[in-house]
């Protein structure tokens, strides 16, 4: 190992077995061999890396990419197939807080037993007993048992104890969410601290800004594999961009096998082809839609977009009974039902649309600039002057934004940033 | 040896559990901690209902002989079938948490460990009360046959418990070997009277001999009934039987201990 190493991890492998009904007593085990069927499946496949004395690195991926397994076997709570791990110097977990905390024991006993657990003598947790009472802000409620506590309490407190446990590495999984805003500062601050005093830290996190903000270094693990390492802010926009790229995939596979399901369905189903399962539709069809699509700048029909791209809605509509005149509106909210933009074609063009027995109204938007997330729309088809609507159609169908913009909000402006 | 400095620093740890151990037992009861007392005197009772009044044993005092091998009986006992849960038990820390597993096994034989030291209070009161007396001199060797008691306890609690994890059944087993293994050491008779039954079959004999908990409570009967110093040579198999008791416990925890969060 090098001198200057704080951890070091050779080739690791793991592989778990998977059991796809495991019988646990002896009977089961005895009668129905079936039962103990199971595949191997490989969740690590050779990971290496090192990390320097004081140096942070964040291991990110998407669910299941064996970082946590990672962090699972830096911890030794579960052993490699083959590799090796060499680690040096004390190390404590921030996997699980608040671990054997007895509820019917007060704050103060329950800090002597959780701090014990991550092998604290007596004397150190005596020496370390006001930090932590001060740092998790409980002074008036340490003697009482932690069962009257909140959970909120519950995890500053349990955060306190792991923090101040003056570890020379420092392993977290995914726990920075704790308390209100003005704790989880805090405890950032705590964080750079330790980080300042020394500390190794390897962070698993599916946050990547708390990843930027801490770590130096960070690895994107992809399918038990190190697929790109470096500096967090680049390593992220790789991940993210692929990230989309995939959900992108994922999206309209699931979406070319509704329509499929759809067309199998046939007139089983009210709700016409275009429509997702989700939709409500009602009105006296006078007039109706026979087609709603949303189309991307080479005119393909698509329900994903990258922000800022050109987007066109195309409501077709059949008018079997000659219904003279018509307006048509349609609304986006965000799926948390925030009403993104409404408009209709009176308000748009400033006139009262005529009906053809067949027809097309398009909306085009040059710059469709959401922010990430998903999207429904709304459309609706009514008399000019008011009155019964013709055709009413929610949830039409989601469309869904992407995004490597990390800015939050619901559009995203465009804006410059300079030092004046 | 870097294990054993590692269980060694992890000593707050195995004092906390034990604490919260004995402390949540009775938790909730109205008796609480007196249980610890009642539940050996129960027995007690029970056992000297059935020996000395139904099936007339004809050992003289039956109570007392009975006593001072029921409380290190019942020691092992729970070690047995409550050690071999104490994995289990506590899957949520092995799952999420490292830590040595020795502790678990350890503060749990711990905490039982000193439960038996309060029920000896029991006997003790019950022996000077009665005027059966005891023998101060053979009393020294007392602590040494429960250390030794100890280690084999442990023994048994890390082999049992480390494998209640990949074989579930042996939870219900347990307390049937529990109770074969109570008729099949001298707890409610004498050695002597195995020895007359087993007289014309040496083998037999040394297979008895061989059974770890049979030294241990000879051991007791001597120091506190009959109030002699006991047996060397008995004391001998005693400490023997729980190295190699101990020792395969512990190589066997040690070996399957690395599978634990994978199979919880």
């Amino acid at each position: 190992m090098k001198p200057e190493n704080a951890i070091e991890v050779r080739d690791l492998k793991k592989s778990f077995k998977v059991y796809f009904d495991k019988g646990n007593s002896l009977k089961e085990k005895a009668i129905h061999k079936k039962r103990n069927r199971y595949e191997i499946r490989e969740v690590l496949k050779g990971i290496s890396f090192e990390v320097k004395k004081g140096e942070a690195i964040g291991l990110i991926g998407h669910n299941g990419c064996g970082k946590s397994t990672t962090l699972k076997l830096l911890t030794k709570i579960i052993y490699p197939d083959s590799g090796s791990i060499d680690m040096c110097g004390r190390v404590s977990s921030l996997i699980e807080l608040g671990a054997g905390f007895h509820p019917d024991m007060s704050g103060r006993e329950n800090i002597y037993t959780n701090a014990a657990i991550f092998g604290l003598s007596k004397k150190e947790i005596d020496e370390r007993l006001d930090d932590i009472i001060r740092f998790s802000e409980l002074e008036e409620y340490i003697d009482n048992p932690v069962r009257t506590y909140s959970s909120g309490m519950y995890m500053r407190l349990a955060f306190s104890v792991a923090i101040n446990v003056n570890a020379e590495i420092l392993l977290i999984d995914e726990i920075l969410a704790v308390g209100d805003v003005n704790f989880q500062e805090k405890c950032f601050d705590k964080l750079k601290d330790i980080k300042r005093a020394g500390t190794t830290i390897v962070i698993v996190s599916h946050s990547l800004d708390q990843v930027e903000r801490i770590c130096d270094r960070s690895y994107w693990i992809d399918e038990g594999e190190i697929r790109a390492e470096g500096d967090p802010i680049s390593v992220h926009e790789a991940y993210l961009t692929a990230m989309n790229q995939s959900m992108q995939e994922r999206l309209e596979k699931e979406d070319a096998e509704v329509m499929e399901q759809h067309k199998k369905l046939g007139q089983a189903r009210l709700m016409p082809v275009f429509c997702s399962d989700i939709a409500e539709r009602k009105g006296t069809f006078d007039v109706e839609f026979s087609d709603i699509k949303a189309l991307n700048s080479i005119g393909e029909k698509k329900r994903t977009f990258h922000s800022g791209e050109a987007v066109r809605l195309r409501f077709a509509y059949k008018n079997p009974n000659h219904v003279p005149q018509a307006n048509i509106k349609f609304s986006l909210y965000r799926d948390d039902g925030i009403l993104v933009y409404e408009n209709n074609y009176e308000f748009a063009t400033g006139k009262v649309l005529d009906l053809k027995d067949e027809g097309e109204v398009n909306v085009e938007f040059p710059t469709f600039g959401y922010a990430k997330g998903t999207y429904l729309l709304n459309a609706v088809m009514y008399p000019p002057g008011g009155g019964e609507v013709f055709d009413e159609i929610n949830n039409v169908f989601k469309i869904t934004v992407f995004s490597e913009e990390r800015a939050m909000g619901v559009y995203l402006l465009e804006n410059h940033w300079e030092e004046a | 040896m870097s294990s054993l400095k590692e269980i060694y620093n992890y000593r707050q740890m195995i004092f906390s559990l034990v604490k919260k151990e004995l402390r949540g037992r009775y938790k909730g009861s109205v008796l609480g901690f007196l249980w610890t007392f009642i539940n050996p005197l129960l027995q007690l009772i029970v056992y000297t209902l059935v020996f000395s009044v139904i099936m007339r044993s004809g050992i003289e005092k039956y109570y007392l002989f009975l006593f001072v091998a029921l409380v290190p009986w019942i020691f092992f006992s729970s070690a047995l079938t409550s050690g071999a849960n104490c994995i289990l038990a506590s899957q949520d820390l092995v799952k999420k948490i490292y830590f040595p597993r020795e502790v678990l096994p350890i503060a749990n034989t711990t905490s039982t460990f000193v439960n038996m030291l309060l029920s000896f209070v029991v006997v003790f009161v019950v022996l000077i009360v009665t005027g059966f007396g005891v023998n101060p001199v053979a009393c020294l060797f007392l602590p040494i046959i429960m250390i030794i008691e100890y280690f084999i306890c442990l023994g048994i609690c890390m082999l049992f418990s480390a494998l209640t994890v990949y074989l579930r059944d042996l939870q219900s087993i347990l307390s049937i070997i529990a109770m074969a293994w109570q008729f099949l050491t001298p707890v409610m008779y004498g050695q002597d009277m195995v020895e007359e039954a087993l007289s014309a079959h040496p083998f037999l004999m040394t297979v008895w001999n061989y059974n770890p908990t049979t030294p241990i409570i000879n051991a007791y009967r001597e120091i506190l009934y009959y109030k002699q110093i006991p047996d060397m040579s008995n004391m001998g198999t005693a400490v023997i039987l729980g190295v190699v008791v101990c020792l395969l416990g512990w190589f066997v925890f040690g070996k399957l201990q690395k599978g634990f969060a994978e199979e919880l």
